[in-house]
């Protein structure tokens, strides 16, 4: 339904999104995965259209066959809500402090599909038992600020299911929320995906929750597609030197926060932080800080190779080794 | 909430109180005897005795302070000295005009300032954006009183499409809607330039926020978003703005009705002084002073009308 082909976006001469390659299909589960600045959020917003207005965009992005590459904003407005929607990272200021719950939830229901208030109010309170919204009536008259994180993030889900879209990009949707009711989110929102057949891409840097919810996976880092697979294989055995490095740097609860000398252990970190945009390497953006280092990697970029049927990581160290 | 539409109250009759006081003691300590005004230069001692007793001079200040006020709340400023009719008839006559004018101001400011405002915030940093911050930087530095002639000279002596000045009262409309047309722009432009800039940045710093995202999300048409997304969430400088603005409307009706010969309270308040006719001018200066408070009382009402976490908080 939803294909990118090259598509790349950038500001001058800063590239937030190289030739990403991605098809989605109805019923898949897919995690971007990615440290900020890796290009997650652009790949989000450029599936919504909503690439800022400087954004330079090339490459090909087509919805349900459609070439929607260099759409206008009219074009873009009957896509959102119905065939592609979003909730964000901050459900405490994603909702306008100024509306009622119930207005700011009626209203694509109005806009898009004529519906009147009452047939508008009706799918709303249906939407609010859907996602678990306890006592619907009554949460339609509240402003915002009355209602909790988790709350406010359900009605954040019910908003973008509104319009039954095809597909759903969570972008961080848990970060901002307390550990137990992040978990609860993401359960709630693959209970969605699986009885709606809606297609559901999770962006997070949460490696736990990845694995809880996506069948498929995109590693990102400095706005490239490094390593993509089966969610469960890739984290199990990844491929590329960066993905080992993001999963080595997990804490793991079996080794003891000591060593036997009584010295406190570290985690393992990736050495070094990730530049500035401008300032990425042509080549493999990793290179510079990864473990190893072979002479084209700084200036080449590595395609993608495959490490399994359905699995692939472009790296050069996998080019090499036949 | 309603503990806070109380304080709000209470501070607002007590503003007037104090305002009233200052506006008294202002009169008070003015130079002038207000008998020899009257009476003019030849008259007899006696004749000023008897006239400053009856006009109740003689009394200690403190007492005359409280009769002017208790008169006052029921509706009696004295009598003009020099129209010799009561105060309050006076400004019964002419109050419709004022409140014509500063009303037809606020809506004229209103219309172009929202809109520029919006528009200019809607097209951050490209043509439409730098067109509506130079325009409202000329339309800030121009005088009233000087935009005010050259309308005047274009349109009404050039071109004679608007009548140069002068009121007939509401009894025909069109006239006087056609009379209003050139005192409104002349008292509206510097209020809706300085608005305009307000709309605009308090607009752009709501533009920035996430919920805005939420609703482009949702579909909804860039148009719709700024209306009825951005736009409310942009109201609370935008209304203190105005409140300031609505008193400027006011007491810039003073310089505009002079200009334009129109029989209002400015003009009255010009006239007034002038002739050093105390009761008015201290009756008007009261007025204008009541109508500043008062839109800056409304103005706080507004605040929580406007936003519903007021009302949590206050």
């Amino acid at each position: 339904m939803f294909q990118l082909a090259d598509f790349s976006v950038s500001f001058g001469t800063a590239t937030a999104l190289r030739r990403a390659t991605l098809d989605i299909r109805q019923g898949d589960r897919l995690g971007i995965v990615g440290e900020s600045g890796s290009g997650k959020t652009m790949l989000a917003l450029a599936l919504m259209g909503m690439a800022p207005d400087a954004a330079k965009i090339g490459g090909r992005l087509t919805i349900d066959g459609q070439d929607m590459t260099h759409a206008s904003e009219r074009t873009w407005q009957q896509m959102r809500a119905r065939r592609v929607a979003m909730i964000f990272q901050e459900p405490m200021s994603a909702l306008n402090p100024l509306r009622r719950i119930g207005d700011t939830m009626m209203e694509p229901l109005i806009v898009h599909e004529g519906l009147s208030r009452a047939q508008a109010q009706a799918r709303v309170l249906a939407l609010f038992e859907e996602v678990g919204i306890p006592d619907p009536a009554a949460r339609l008259r509240m402003f915002p600020h009355e209602l909790s994180g988790g709350q406010r993030q359900r009605v954040l889900i019910a908003l973008a299911l509104a319009c039954n879209p095809a597909l759903l990009i969570a972008d961080e949707p848990t970060t901002a929320l307390d550990a137990n009711v992040a978990l609860r989110i993401t359960d709630l929102l693959v209970r969605l995906a699986r009885e709606r057949g809606m297609a559901l891409v999770f962006i997070t840097h949460d490696l736990a929750a990845v694995a809880r919810t996506t069948k498929d996976i995109v590693v990102m880092y400095g706005g490239d597609m490094i390593e993509r697979g089966p969610t469960a294989q890739v984290l199990a055995a990844p491929a590329h030197p960066y993905t080992q490095g993001l999963l080595a740097a997990r804490p793991d609860p079996t080794v003891p926060p000591r060593d036997a000398t009584g010295k406190r252990r570290r985690l393992p970190t990736l050495p070094g932080t990730v530049p500035p945009l401008a300032a990425l390497p042509q080549g493999c953006r990793f290179s510079g800080r990864c473990s190893v280092e072979l002479p084209q990697c700084a200036g080449t970029r590595p395609t993608d190779h495959a490490v399994d049927p359905d699995r692939s990581a472009a790296c050069h160290l996998l080019g090499a080794a036949p | 909430m309603w503990y806070f539409i109380f304080r709000r109250t209470a501070g607002f009759v007590a503003t007037l109180f104090v305002v009233s006081a200052v506006v008294f003691s202002v009169m008070n300590i003015l130079p002038g005897d207000p008998a020899l005004t009257i009476l003019g230069l030849d008259a007899t001692d006696d004749a000023l005795a008897a006239l400053r007793e009856q006009l109740g001079l003689n009394q200690p200040v403190l007492a005359r302070y409280v009769s002017w006020v208790w008169n006052a709340l029921q509706g009696d400023f004295g009598i003009s000295h020099s129209f010799r009719v009561p105060v309050s008839e006076l400004i019964a006559e002419r109050l419709p005009m004022t409140v014509s004018l500063a009303v037809a101001g606020m809506i004229f400011t209103l219309v172009i300032a929202l809109s520029l405002g919006i528009g200019a915030a809607a097209r951050h940093r490209k043509v439409g954006d730098w067109g509506v911050m130079f325009i409202s930087q000329i339309g800030i530095a121009v005088p009233a009183f000087w935009l005010s002639m050259l309308l005047v000279l274009l349109f009404a002596v050039k071109l004679r499409w608007l009548p140069p000045g002068g009121f007939a009262g509401w009894s025909d409309p069109v006239a006087a809607m056609r009379s209003l047309v050139l005192p409104t722009i002349a008292l509206g432009v510097v209020q809706s330039a300085v608005l305009a800039r307000v709309t605009r940045s308090s607009a752009l710093e709501v533009m920035r926020q996430d919920f805005v995202r939420t609703a482009r999300a949702s579909g909804l048409s860039r148009r719709r978003v700024l209306w009825r997304h951005v736009l409310p969430n942009a109201l609370v400088p935008i209304v203190t703005i105005v409140g300031m603005q609505f008193a400027a409307l006011v007491t810039g009706t003073i310089v505009i009705e002079n200009v334009f010969y129109l029989p209002g309270l400015g003009r009255l308040i010009f006239q007034s002084i002038s002739n050093r006719d105390l009761p008015t001018v201290q009756a008007l200066v009261m007025l204008f002073a009541a109508i500043v408070v008062t839109a800056n009382f409304v103005v706080d009402l507004l605040y929580v009308v406007i936003d519903p976490r007021l009302k949590a908080r206050t």
